[in-house]
């Protein structure tokens, strides 16, 4: 699997994705100028910009990357040489997630690192009242990157029962606006009185059963609490951790279980 | 080589339109809607992730708006701000990032004396208070409210006292107590736009705060002239002109709005501008 993991790597890197994001990363420089628009709240903003741009570009990867690595290999029928070595399907699915997942943090840890400068920079310019917390924003930036590592799962399920790179994209995009908004369409059918008298119980059930079969990826979004130094749940952070680890392996259990059962044709 | 002929006269038609086209882009006439903002429930959904950036996003559109409107010869706004689209832009930018203190500053710069919509303001700020536990601002502003245009003292005194509090600072404390009545309006006012003003980051609102400042400086100094009037002569003056003519007021007050100062009946004193530009008939 590392023979995998470490081709993977290399293909991306091959790919020159890096430097497409090292081009875009320069947008990063635009953030404290960007900023000075706010009138009371300029380190904020730049940790605002910061976190969504960051989000935005691992959004991307996730979806092209983890979308397309399957398919790509499977239409060049490159999948035939590699399983012909001694590697089983399974094991070479892995590796590609793993790969895939391993650049994202990466490219996290790279993006982060300009991040926290340009944050710095803009709070030397114009301090903010409160203190700024960094370590939440390393989480916040830790936690965009687990929620779009769920994704690459996603997209690689997506890829085992597809033939086109159309539903393993079109599918993730889907499920990345879905899952950043299942939990507000939750608390909505399950809080107001005004939805409930609405809104048929037949939708409230299929609600509630798509909000626990598909990932809830609002829990993975700390920005709020990064960017206005507001209090972080520990305990809340690691039941986020574990249902990552949970409904990530259950997601690449059935992608492996399906690639298996797969003909490649 | 037919290629290279298309590319050329495609080249030369770039260069013939692009400088007419810039030209009627720097033309346009400044923008005098903000635009449809969307439903929070569906921005909520289009944002995913990035709720806080739109908010933000919406807020400072509103700001550039106004901002664009503020004449650039002589820092007065030329055409009537669409104040119902700012308040949809801001309310909504709350839903999606209820922290964010532009919003309520912002929102608190133009609604109350422009629109004259204080109990909205209020409870706006209200809204904000839940959140943003920290700030003295927020109460501070509502406390301001609450005694200068709802004249409800126990309300205010309340609001002062909040501030006071996540402060620390005398005024506020001050505000609290007697100072509230023993200040005045138009001391309540100048304190507030003073922290107002300095707090501004974005240029035009601060222009407002501070023509707004300049306005109630006057209305200090016609007061003062009317008490030196009153221990003087023992009556109370009948206009302003009397004040002047009397020797008590020099130079002549100027309303930065275009009005007229007055005095009324109970001898407060008042402008024909009522503070905003909106009040003057454009000559």
């Amino acid at each position: 699997m590392k023979y995998i993991i470490g081709l993977t790597l290399k293909g991306i890197f091959r790919d020159r994705v890096f430097q497409g994001i090292i081009v875009v990363a320069v947008l990063f420089l635009f953030i404290p100028s960007i900023s000075t628009l706010s009138m009371r709240q300029v380190t904020e903003l730049s940790i605002t910009l910061s976190l969504s741009l960051i989000s935005f570009i691992l959004l991307l990867l996730s979806v092209f990357l983890g979308a397309t690595s399957l398919w790509k290999d499977i239409e060049r029928r490159y999948t035939f040489s590699v399983l012909g070595l001694p590697v089983s399907r399974s094991s070479y699915l892995l590796g590609r997630f793993a790969g895939n997942a391993l650049f994202l943090l990466l490219t996290a840890l790279f993006l982060g690192i300009i991040a926290l400068a340009v944050i710095g920079f803009a709070h030397g310019m114009y301090p903010s009242a409160r203190p700024v917390q960094w370590q939440t924003i390393g989480l916040a930036i830790l936690f965009d990157t687990l929620k779009y590592v769920l994704l690459i799962a996603v997209a690689f399920l997506f890829s085992t029962v597809s033939t086109s790179f159309f539903l393993p994209i079109f599918g993730t995009i889907s499920l990345y606006f879905v899952g950043s908004s299942s939990q507000a369409a939750y608390d909505y059918l399950h809080s107001s009185a005004e939805a409930l008298k609405l809104i048929s119980p037949v939708v409230v059930k299929a609600a509630t059963v798509l909000y626990y079969l598909l990932p809830n990826l609002e829990a993975f979004t700390l920005h709020l609490q990064a960017i206005y130094g507001l209090p972080v749940d520990v305990a809340g952070l690691w039941l986020t951790t574990l249902y990552f680890c949970v409904y990530t392996t259950i997601v690449l259990t059935i992608a492996a279980i399906v690639f298996n059962r797969r003909e490649m044709t | 080589m037919k290629k290279w002929l298309v590319l050329l006269v495609a080249l030369t038609g770039y260069a013939a339109v692009i400088i007419p086209f810039t030209g009627y882009l720097a033309r346009r006439p400044v923008m005098e809607k903000i635009g449809y903002i969307p439903d929070c429930r569906v921005l909520r959904f289009v944002s995913a992730d990035h709720q806080a950036l739109v908010g933000e996003f919406l807020v400072l559109k509103a700001m550039v708006y106004f901002g664009s409107l503020m004449d650039k010869s002589g820092n007065e706004i030329s055409t009537p701000p669409d104040y119902l689209s700012m308040y949809q832009a801001i309310s909504t930018g709350l839903k999606l990032d209820p922290y964010t203190m532009d919003a309520y500053y912002f929102a608190q710069a133009f609604m109350v004396w422009d629109v004259g919509k204080v109990k909205e303001a209020n409870a706006l700020l209200d809204y904000g208070m839940k959140y943003r536990t920290w700030d003295f601002m927020l109460p501070f502003f509502a406390g301001f409210n609450s005694a200068y245009f709802l004249k409800d003292y126990a309300k205010a005194a309340d609001y002062y006292k909040k501030a006071g509090e996540l402060s620390g600072s005398e005024l506020s404390a001050n505000l609290a107590g007697r100072y509230l009545w023993q200040s005045g309006r138009t001391g309540q006012a100048i304190a507030y736009l003073s922290m107002m003003e300095k707090g501004a980051g974005n240029e035009a609102v601060r222009k407002s705060f501070q023509i707004r400042l300049q306005a109630f400086q006057e209305v200090r100094r016609i007061e003062q002239a009317r008490d030196r009037f009153h221990d003087e002569r023992g009556r109370a003056p009948e206009s302003v002109d009397e004040l002047l003519r009397a020797g008590v007021l020099s130079p002549p007050p100027r309303d930065p709005y275009g009005g007229r100062f007055y005095l009324e009946l109970d001898g407060q004193v008042a402008t024909t501008s009522k503070f905003t530009y909106a009040a003057v008939p454009k000559k």
